[in-house]
This record gives structure tokens, C-alpha cells and sequence, in this order.
């Protein structure tokens, strides 16, 4: 990817700036973000040792995702999605296995706070319960209509959500979390990694 | 029937330090907060609220509740608000609905002396002849529309949705109701609890009695302390498959209306009792009304219902109305004990109030009846979920049957007993609900990958080991010696239902339709029974024998704003939009896209792209990442030609067919690298084809290696059109020959572009001129596009929309799939014919493309009007000479800027498809022009010169 300009985010309006509270609305849109395909059961799924459903940090410190049977999205900084995916050329020999940086192609935003899940309740079906959803979860749903993939990563024991969805819907589902969050004094955080 | 506001009540909601004003038909009046709408007008002594649907008959106060008929009121631009229920609030301007000039003189009450000629089926029987008058029958019944006004002005309200997923949802928050829902959360699993009224408490909230009033404060403490969430002023409207439940909140704090959809694991039915009147004539004049209804408006509202009242009872309810209203100084002026054999037969009076009740030889004056005739189980959850409740006539109402495990009933639904009994019995239904919904939450866990683990095997299903309650015996009180008023939403009474039943509508459900009996506002709760038991009567058999209508969803009306709930319509921008935004563009809406259609004048953007250089927006095109070994295996099988010699660097047209040869879409894909390539496909079917190539790998070839990854928004996609395309181009570009010798027409390469690595550029367009498209990082595509308009400005560059795109692309006859094809278009009626390679192995739509070789199929063809000034408009037919024989049609038609006439793209016979052919194009004015067939699809540079560059 092109390093040396500034990344523009899908989300380019500008809110009024509120009361900052406790539920915010993050653009993390310019993180960089890889997508991984392999076999379920190969090489490459043993490396990054993250199951379908589930998240971890791999060594470097990239969030790896288990978006899908066989399919993985790495989340972090440039060196550290850069190192976890360099770590798969090393053992995936004959296996099937492609890496594509999506930083352009999906935006990302995180929604953080103890309302979150009534937040989210407003937009998408899922169940939100610790049970069904606890931390380090990832799922796909359709969030206010748009296909989304999702991931609990909570921070200091307060909850917090990554929302991906294609970048072309960036803008409306932003605006469409403001909106739900209004009722909670959802405020827009400032741009994060 | 006068009433009056009481000295304050015990157990009054009203707070009488906060008094609301607001307006009734034009007047002041004055209520308190906590008032309905209904109890501030009877406290101000109004006693007409309505007039009836068909007759226009004076209605008053019925059950002061959510199910009264009679009280629909219009409040503001709200119409058929339920003034039993909507709470006071100040300045509120409420009016009377279906009555003209006033609800005092309304003219179609006329209708009450021909009322025996309006019986039911009236409307059916009498203006279907002469059919020719209808729309004159139409314009006049409509004026009798009952309901209140809509104002199309009014400006749109929040309306909300939420979805949730509670371990159990019970209905109803009487005393069972709320035992259920404490028992359930103590146990730890996540209720909610729904509650119809404004407060917890069903009939306890109206009861006087001092052990009443103590379970209801330490029911309320209990909820207050747990962990349920109630929502009050709401309502469980529907329960579908697998306990999708549908809720109406009304008491948002932000939003008019919540609609909330539940996921239940069990729900708990608790929705009590709900009184039925009882029929004799007259039973819809004012100043007849039901024991709860006394007993709400004195101990809810402190309004005194009456000044002289006789008390028709058959029950513990109108026992203890009685009470109630002595206690509130209205003079008891008989009680007439159903259970001993009494009845009422009517009541006489001026139309519009009660002054004497008639019970068999006696005639007592007074002016209110308060009448406990019996109870409707309101089983509607239990029907929505399959059940079909039993009659007991000894009860005189309808009980459950067997309801699937995860649907349990609650309170009076499930039988009778004391308070202590039914909230014994509600909290054990509460204990097995979650017992149960813990094994569903067990189940669901195990099966759900991002779930925590479950501990142990699934819990076994609960057996249902309640004590049952019992069944208080009631005498049968449906209709006495007279006929009377059965529905008073519909104006259908019991002489109605007996007329339809010797007319042959014996069926319960036939009975329905045809009177339309039940299917009012109050949705059956007081109607239903007696409904079935007029049918019962006329056919001469029992309820049982009749049996029930089937109750659907809604369990009350729902309003059209809480079903559309929030409007989510997504929409999809370009990174550009800014640009355009701030550019003057008229956006177009293609699918969920906003693109830009054009910028003030699309001819001189084509005129532009023509002579200069132009930009186009085209990031929708849909852009799949191809990566593997056995990519060109699936290029062979998806696209009709062959895919297998592409080197790196090049780009190939292709068509793809579905399987029964018609043309699915098309696209151009680029090889990037040895097992990297690119496909594009129409910007509308990006999407579809993503489908349909998953499809193929997952579930035909699952053995291929390859790895499909949608980028079409990956990329913002910019397409530089004109002769100057190149010198523009050049000037942004690093790193790259674009010679015409180094980088030819249908080639793709990697370069910098304005500073930005790793863009993909290709040598083809759409518009006929020599084009480069430019596929940039998204991130930096406004970027791009910003420094492309810059170092063009002395070369004229200027951006062009849709608009000029398709001007351009007809004018060099590129086919657009889905708007020169249609659903039957096979592949060769494109003219690609050389495209279909039938000597591959294979490919989808082979077969029937292989059949189709021989066959003389219609042909797309660039048409020309003989006249050039007309541009018939699309999906004109082609017709032969002056009949209407159908020989094809446009399917597309523009006036051409650059050739100053009108072009077209249209499908016809084969025997039309030859250069030259003459047709005649039947405009949609009905005049019928002459146009000739040309011999190419390009009207403009058909040798591709320009493009080729």
C-alpha cells in the first residue's frame, strides 16, 4: 500500500463535537488490515492458532480474527500484520494460502462503552449476551442492513466492538451507529489505529 | 349518566396538584396527570365520546380501557387514538372521529333508521349492479369511511427497533405475571416482562381491597430489586416459528414507537382476563358499562361514574364493582344476580344516555348499568402458537389445549384461584420457564462457534409438574331475551350473526368475514365469544361444537410506523463523492449507489471526452481478486471463451452465460501476475457474479485452488477517456511506458500514480475513445482523481457522469447486460458469436448454447431513426408495418452530441438483423416512425481507431 500519503477514511463528515461521555464511536478505518484464506485444518490455520468464532493477539501484537472457516482477518499496525503474516511463509509449505491487504477495502470502526450492546441491539439481531458473545468473539451479521464482520475486543473490562464493512458503506453506517447511539450520549471519539 | 370527578381515591393515579389542559372538540377542559384522555372527560362530565361505524349511534364509556370501541378519538394529526389508554398530556387537542357537522348532531346517524336494511353483506349485495357505477358508489361510501383524518404533512416521527434475546418473555404484569417473571430471574436467567397498561399490577392496580393494595406494593418492591426489565405500555403483538416474538413499546423515552423483536427461548402468556359485554338492546348506549370499567374510573381516576346505578353481576368482579361504587356515593338502585337466574333485557333512555334499566317485568330507573357477565380469555399467543383452546362451559370461557413446551400461560389464562394461588401458580411457571430456557440457551451455545464452552450435557426438558388451578364455576352469559349490540367496533349485532347464519354463513370463519364481526380495533378480546355463541345459538348447537375463530397476529392494532421501524436504507459512495459533492453533480441512484449522472450538461461532457479528456467515476464496477494455480480452469468454465494462453499483462473480454445460456454478465479480466488476476464485472452485477463464482467453487469444484475476494470498493476506479488521455495520464504516472507500442490497447500494468503505489492500470473504456482505467488504493482515490483534474486543466479535462458514459458507449454500440439483454437474451443475440468457443471441454450454459447454434434467435442491432430529431424512447416496440405484430424493441436510445442524431440499441427478429433492413418503431404516443438497421452495433468509429489509440 501506498505509505506515503494520508489515508482518507470513508467516514470524511464532520460531527458536532459533544460532551465526550462514556460511549464512543471510533474511525479505525486506516488500520491496516489483511485477509488470510487457508485450509481450516492446514498449516497456516495451526500458525495462527484461531479458530472460527474467536480472536487472539499473535505474536507482534496483531489481532488475528477467525472471520470464517479457513479465512482470517489480521488487524494491527503495519509491522505487526506485516510480521504475523510473514510468520506463515515459514510453515505452510504446500498448502493453499493467500494473503491480501483489505486496508482500502473494508472500513473499521469500534464502538466502546457498557451501552454498547444496546447500541447495537438497535442495528443487528444478534445475541449480545456474554454466553453467546463474550470477549474475543467474532461473527458476521448485518448491522442497520449492511453486511458486516464483527469482533468483541473489550478494553480496561469495558466493552468494545470492531464493526468491518465494506468501505463504499463506510459513511451510512456511521451514521447510522450515531444515530442509534444518540439515546446514550454516544459521542465520536477522535481517529485511532 | 352523569359523572364527576370524586373526592381523591386511596388508590387514584391521578395527581391532582398537576392539572393538564387541553381541548375537546373545540373546548377547554381541564384534567390531571396520570388521567387518560377518556378519564378527564368523564370527570368534566362528558358521557359521548364517538359515534359508531355504521349507525352513527351515540357510544360512551364501555371499558375505560385499551379495548374500549368507543373511545377512539383523534388527537393532533393522530388519528384513531385510544382515549381509554393514552395518558393526558397539556394542550392536547382532541376531537370526536366519524361524525358530521358535530358529534352532538351527527346526519348519518340517519343511518339508524334504515338500519335494518343495512345488515350485513349490505355493500356486497347492493352496488355490485350496475357494475358501471361503481367508481360513483366508490367516491360516495368512501365520505362514510369511518376513522379519523391523516394529514399527509405531518412530519415523520422517530420510530424505533430493537432486537433481543431474552431467556424468557412474559406477557402481562399482573400478580402472576410478575411471580413469573421474578421466579425466572431469581434463577438467573434474563427476563423481560411486558406490560400492556401503564403500570404493573393487572386487576390489582384497580382494587380496593386492603390486601389487594399489599400485594401489589410488595409485588412492585420485589420487581423494583430484581433484574427484570420491564416495559411498560407495551405490547406482545405476534409470536412466530420458534418464539419470535414481535413487542410494541410505546413508552420509549425517545422514540414514538419501539418495535422489538425477541427471540424468547420460552415465553410465559399472562395476559389475564378480559371482560365481555353482554348483549340485550341497547347495550351500546351510554351509560352501560363494564364492572372494570367502574371500577377503574372511581379507584383509578376518581371519577364517578353515575349518579344511580343498577349492577348486573355474575361474578366476584361485579360484586366487588358494587361495592366500589357505593362506596363512591352512587346510589345503588339494584343488583341484579346473574348467578341466581337474573338477566337484563334492555335499557331505555333518550338516545343519547341510560335512564331506566328493564330486567323481565321490573323497570328500574337509573341512569348507569354496570354489567359482569363473564370473561374472554384472551389465548391469542397461545393460537399464534399452535394451540387450540378448549371451551368449558362450566367456566363459561375457552382454556388452553396444549401449547408447545416452550409457551407456558399464567394468571386467569391458565384457571382461577386466589391471589395467593395464581401467584404461587405464576411463580412456578416462572421456576419451569427458565428451567427450560436454559436447556435452549444450552443447545445454542453448543452450537455456536463463537460461544463460550458449555459445562456438561444439555439440561433435560423440565416436565411441567405445576399445580394446576381451578375453574370457577360461571353461568353461560352471552344474550338475553333481546338482541343486541355483539361488536361494537363493527356496528354488528346478534341479529346480524343469526341473519348471516341462515343465509348459509354458519361457520364461524364465514360468520367473520362475511359481518365482519371481530375484526375491529378491539381485534375479537370482546367480541369473540359472543360472536361464537350467536352462531351457536342460531345453529342450535354449543360453543364447543362451533368453536373459535383462529386468532393471528397482531394481539392489538400496530401502527405502520413501529412495523417500519428505523429506515435503513444503505447507501454507497465512491471516495470521490466529496469531489462531486463539491462540483455541482446530480447524483443517480443506481441500486445502492449515489454516482454521479452527470455535472450541468452531459452532451458537452461528451462533446469534452470527444475532443479532450474527460473523468469518469466508475469505482462500482465490481472487482473480484482472483489468486491461485487453477484460476484459469474457473476463467474457462465461467466465461464463454477460451482463458488458458492469457499472459501477465494482458486483459481479455469475456461473457458469462448461466447454465441455461443466458447472459448472466460481462467484464474484462487482466492477468497480474502468475497466479494473480483481476476480474471486473458490470457494476450491478458485482454482487451476483461474486455468488455465482462461490457457488462454482464451493460447491462444484471445491477441489480447485483458487481464492475469490471481492475488491470492488478496494479500489476507487477512474476511467480517463479522450484523445488526451494519454498526455494526462503521463503526467501522474511513474514508472510506466504509455506508448501505444509499450502498453497497448487491452493491456493492464502496475504503477504509481500521483505519488500512490500499486495502482492497476488498464487500456480499455467504455466510451469509444483511447481510455485509461485506473484502479487507485480507495484511501487515495480522492487524492488521485483531485491531482488528475489539476494536471490536466490545460488540456480541458473535465469529469463526465452516467449520463455522457452511456451517450458514448451507445454511440460506439457496447451492449450494457441487463439493459440491452434481458432474462431470455441467449449469448450469440449479442453478435459475439465468435466469443462462444463450443469446442471447450466446458463451460456454463454449453449445452444450451450447443443447442442453440442452429437456431435463428433474435439480434441485438444498432438502429437508426429515418428521422434523425426523434429518440424513441426505450422499450418501444418494433411492430411489422402498421399492425401490432411485435418484432423487437429499443432497448436503448439517445440523441447522439457527437453525430448529431438520434442512435439506438435495439433486440429484433433475425430475419430483421441485416444492415439495411427498414422497421417500424411504435412510439409510446402511438405514432409510428421508420428506422433502418445498421450494419454494425457502432454508430461512431466502427473500425475502433480511437479507442485503440
Amino acid at each position: 500500500m501506498a505509505d506515503r500519503l494520508e489515508f482518507e477514511s470513508a467516514v470524511v463528515r464532520r460531527y458536532p463535537a459533544g460532551e465526550p461521555g462514556e460511549m464512543v464511536l471510533f474511525d479505525a478505518s486506516a488500520t491496516v488490515k489483511w485477509l488470510v484464506r487457508a485450509a481450516a485444518d492446514g498449516a497456516a490455520a495451526q500458525q495462527l492458532g484461531v479458530p472460527f468464532g474467536s480472536s487472539a493477539r499473535a505474536p507482534g501484537g496483531a489481532l488475528v480474527l477467525g472471520s470464517r472457516p479457513g479465512e482470517w482477518i489480521l488487524l494491527g499496525t503495519a509491522e505487526s500484520v506485516a510480521h504475523a503474516v510473514g510468520a506463515l511463509d515459514g510453515v505452510v509449505g504446500e498448502d493453499f494460502v493467500t494473503a491480501l491487504d483489505w486496508t482500502h477495502g473494508r472500513a473499521l470502526f469500534r464502538l466502546t462503552g457498557h451501552d454498547a450492546v444496546r447500541i447495537l441491539e438497535k442495528v443487528c439481531s444478534l445475541d449480545w449476551s456474554e454466553e453467546m458473545t463474550p470477549d474475543g468473539a467474532v461473527m458476521s451479521a448485518s448491522v442497520a442492513k449492511v453486511t458486516c464482520d464483527l469482533a468483541r475486543e473489550d478494553v480496561d473490562a469495558v466493552p468494545s466492538y470492531l464493526i468491518f464493512c465494506d468501505r463504499s458503506f463506510g459513511q451510512y453506517l456511521f451514521d447510522a451507529l450515531i444515530d442509534a447511539g444518540g439515546e446514550f450520549g454516544l459521542s465520536v471519539g477522535p481517529v485511532c489505529l | 349518566m352523569t359523572m364527576s370527578r370524586l373526592d381523591p381515591q386511596p388508590t387514584e393515579v391521578v395527581d391532582r396538584s398537576s392539572k393538564l389542559r387541553f381541548r375537546w372538540n373545540g373546548k377547554r377542559f381541564t384534567g390531571f396527570e396520570g388521567d387518560t384522555v377518556a378519564s378527564a372527560l368523564a370527570a368534566a362530565g362528558e358521557h359521548v365520546f364517538s359515534r359508531s361505524m355504521k349507525y352513527h349511534r351515540p357510544r360512551g364509556v364501555l371499558t375505560a380501557d385499551y379495548w374500549d370501541p368507543n373511545l377512539l378519538v383523534q388527537i393532533g394529526d393522530d388519528p384513531n387514538v385510544r382515549a381509554g389508554h393514552r395518558l393526558l398530556e397539556a394542550g392536547m387537542d382532541v376531537k370526536a372521529q366519524n361524525a358530521w357537522p358535530s358529534l352532538r348532531r351527527d346526519i348519518k346517524a340517519a343511518n339508524s333508521l334504515v338500519g335494518r336494511f343495512l345488515t350485513a353483506g349490505f355493500y356486497y349485495k347492493t352496488f355490485m349492479r350496475p357494475q358501471r357505477l361503481w367508481p360513483t358508489y366508490e367516491r360516495v361510501l368512501s365520505t362514510f369511511a369511518p376513522g379519523g383524518k391523516i394529514d399527509i404533512d405531518t412530519p415523520h416521527r422517530y420510530h424505533d427497533k430493537r432486537y433481543t434475546h431474552p431467556d424468557v418473555v412474559v406477557a402481562g404484569a399482573g400478580p402472576a405475571g410478575i411471580e413469573a417473571a421474578l421466579a425466572a430471574a431469581e434463577t438467573g436467567a434474563r427476563v423481560l416482562l411486558v406490560e400492556h397498561e401503564h403500570t404493573v399490577g393487572g386487576h390489582l392496580r384497580y382494587s380496593s381491597a386492603a390486601a389487594d393494595r399489599a400485594a401489589l406494593a410488595e409485588l412492585r418492591v420485589a420487581l423494583e430489586a430484581s433484574d427484570v426489565e420491564v416495559l411498560i405500555n407495551s405490547t406482545v403483538t405476534g409470536r412466530y416459528e420458534d418464539n419470535w416474538l414481535g413487542i410494541v413499546q410505546r413508552s420509549h423515552p425517545t422514540a414514538v414507537e419501539r418495535l422489538i423483536k425477541a427471540r424468547a427461548k420460552v415465553l410465559v402468556a399472562a395476559p389475564g382476563l378480559i371482560e365481555r359485554p353482554y348483549v340485550f338492546a341497547g347495550n351500546d348506549r351510554p351509560g352501560v358499562i363494564t364492572s372494570g370499567a367502574a371500577r377503574r374510573l372511581v379507584n383509578l381516576w376518581g371519577v364517578k361514574p353515575g349518579e344511580r346505578a343498577v349492577v348486573f353481576t355474575a361474578n366476584a368482579e361485579g360484586d366487588a364493582a358494587a361495592e366500589d361504587l357505593e362506596r363512591a356515593g352512587v346510589e345503588i338502585a339494584a343488583v341484579l344476580d346473574g348467578r341466581d337466574g337474573r338477566r337484563v333485557s334492555s335499557v331505555q333512555g333518550p338516545p343519547r344516555a341510560t335512564d331506566a334499566v328493564v330486567a323481565g317485568d321490573l323497570r328500574i330507573e337509573a341512569d348507569l348499568l354496570v354489567v359482569a357477565a363473564g370473561w374472554t380469555a384472551p389465548t391469542s399467543l397461545l393460537n399464534m402458537a399452535g394451540d387450540r383452546p378448549v371451551y368449558d362451559p362450566a367456566a363459561a370461557r375457552f382454556f388452553p389445549s396444549d401449547p408447545p413446551g416452550n409457551v407456558l400461560a399464567a394468571g386467569g389464562l391458565a384457571g382461577d384461584g386466589t391471589l395467593d394461588e395464581l401467584r404461587a401458580h405464576g411463580g412456578a411457571t416462572g421456576q419451569l420457564a427458565a428451567a427450560r430456557a436454559s436447556a435452549v440457551a444450552h443447545r445454542l451455545q453448543a452450537r455456536t462457534a463463537r460461544a463460550l464452552p458449555v459445562e456438561g450435557p444439555e439440561p433435560a426438558w423440565a416436565p411441567d409438574e405445576r399445580a394446576p388451578l381451578g375453574r370457577d364455576p360461571h353461568p353461560e352469559l352471552y344474550r338475553s331475551d333481546t338482541h343486541g349490540m355483539v361488536d361494537f367496533s363493527e356496528d354488528v349485532g346478534s341479529k346480524d350473526l343469526v341473519a348471516a347464519a341462515r343465509e348459509g354463513y354458519d361457520s364461524v370463519e364465514l360468520a367473520k368475514r362475511y359481518t365482519t364481526a371481530t375484526m375491529g380495533p378491539s381485534q375479537g378480546k370482546l367480541e369473540t365469544v359472543n360472536t361464537v355463541a350467536a352462531i351457536a345459538e342460531a345453529r342450535g348447537e354449543t360453543i364447543a361444537q362451533v368453536g373459535t375463530t383462529v386468532w393471528r397476529p397482531p394481539y392489538a392494532p400496530v401502527t405502520l410506523g413501529a412495523l417500519a421501524g428505523r429506515n435503513f436504507e444503505p447507501v454507497r459512495v465512491s471516495s470521490i463523492q466529496p469531489w462531486h459533492e463539491a462540483n455541482g453533480v446530480r447524483t443517480i441512484i443506481a441500486g445502492q449507489w449515489i454516482r454521479p449522472d452527470h455535472y450541468g450538461d452531459p452532451a458537452a461532457e461528451v462533446r469534452n471526452v470527444r475532443t479532450n479528456v474527460g473523468l469518469i467515476d466508475v469505482t462500482p464496477l465490481g472487482k473480484l481478486d482472483l489468486r491461485g494455480p487453477d484460476i484459469p480452469k474457473l476463467l474457462n468454465l465461467l466465461y464463454t471463451n477460451k482463458w488458458s494462453k492469457l499472459p501477465v499483462g494482458k486483459v481479455r473480454y469475456g461473457m458469462m452465460c448461466a447454465e441455461d445460456g443466458v447472459v448472466l454478465d460481462d467484464g474484462v479480466t487482466g492477468r497480474l501476475g502468475d497466479d494473480h488476476y483481476l476480474m471486473t464485472t458490470t457494476s450491478s452485477g458485482a454482487g451476483s457474479v461474486w455468488e455465482w463464482v462461490e457457488n462454482w467453487l464451493q460447491t462444484e469444484r471445491p477441489d480447485w485452488r483458487v481464492h475469490v475476494t471481492p475488491v470492488t470498493t478496494a479500489y476507487t476506479s477512474i476511467n480517463v477517456a479522450g484523445p488526451k488521455s494519454r498526455e494526462l495520464v503521463s503526467r501522474v504516472a511513474e514508472g510506466v511506458d504509455l506508448s501505444p507500442e509499450a502498453f497497448a490497447y487491452m493491456e493492464v500494468r502496475t504503477a504509481a500514480v500521483a505519488g500512490v503505489a500499486d495502482c492497476f492500470m488498464w487500456r480499455i473504456g467504455f466510451t469509444g475513445e483511447l481510455s485509461f482505467e485506473l484502479h487507485v488504493p480507495a484511501g487515495h482515490g480522492r487524492h488521485v482523481w483531485e491531482a488528475l483534474m489539476e494536471a490536466g486543466a490545460d488540456l480541458g479535462v473535465g469529469p463526465f457522469g452516467l449520463e455522457a458514459q452511456r451517450i458514448m458507449r451507445l454511440e460506439r454500440g457496447h451492449f450494457i447486460v441487463g439493459q440491452d439483454t434481458d432474462g431470455l437474451t441467449l449469448a450469440p443475440s449479442t453478435g459475439l458469436s465468435p466469443l462462444i468457443k463450443l469446442d471447450k471441454d466446458d463451460f456454463a450454459g454449453l449445452p444450451e448454447l450447443a443447442w442453440a447454434a442452429d437456431r435463428r434467435l433474435p439480434m441485438i442491432v444498432a438502429i437508426q431513426p429515418d428521422d434523425p430529431d426523434v429518440v424513441p424512447p426505450e422499450a418501444s416496440q418494433i411492430v411489422r408495418g402498421d399492425t401490432n405484430e411485435i418484432l423487437g424493441r429499443i432497448t436503448s436510445a439517445r440523441m447522439s452530441p457527437t453525430l448529431g442524431r438520434s442512435v439506438c440499441l435495439g433486440q429484433v427478429e433475425p430475419e430483421l438483423a441485416a444492415g439495411g433492413t427498414k422497421v417500424t418503431v411504435l412510439l409510446t404516443s402511438g405514432e409510428r416512425i421508420s428506422a433502418t438497421v445498421i450494419d454494425h452495433h457502432a454508430h461512431f468509429d466502427p473500425s475502433g481507431e480511437r479507442l485503440r489509440g
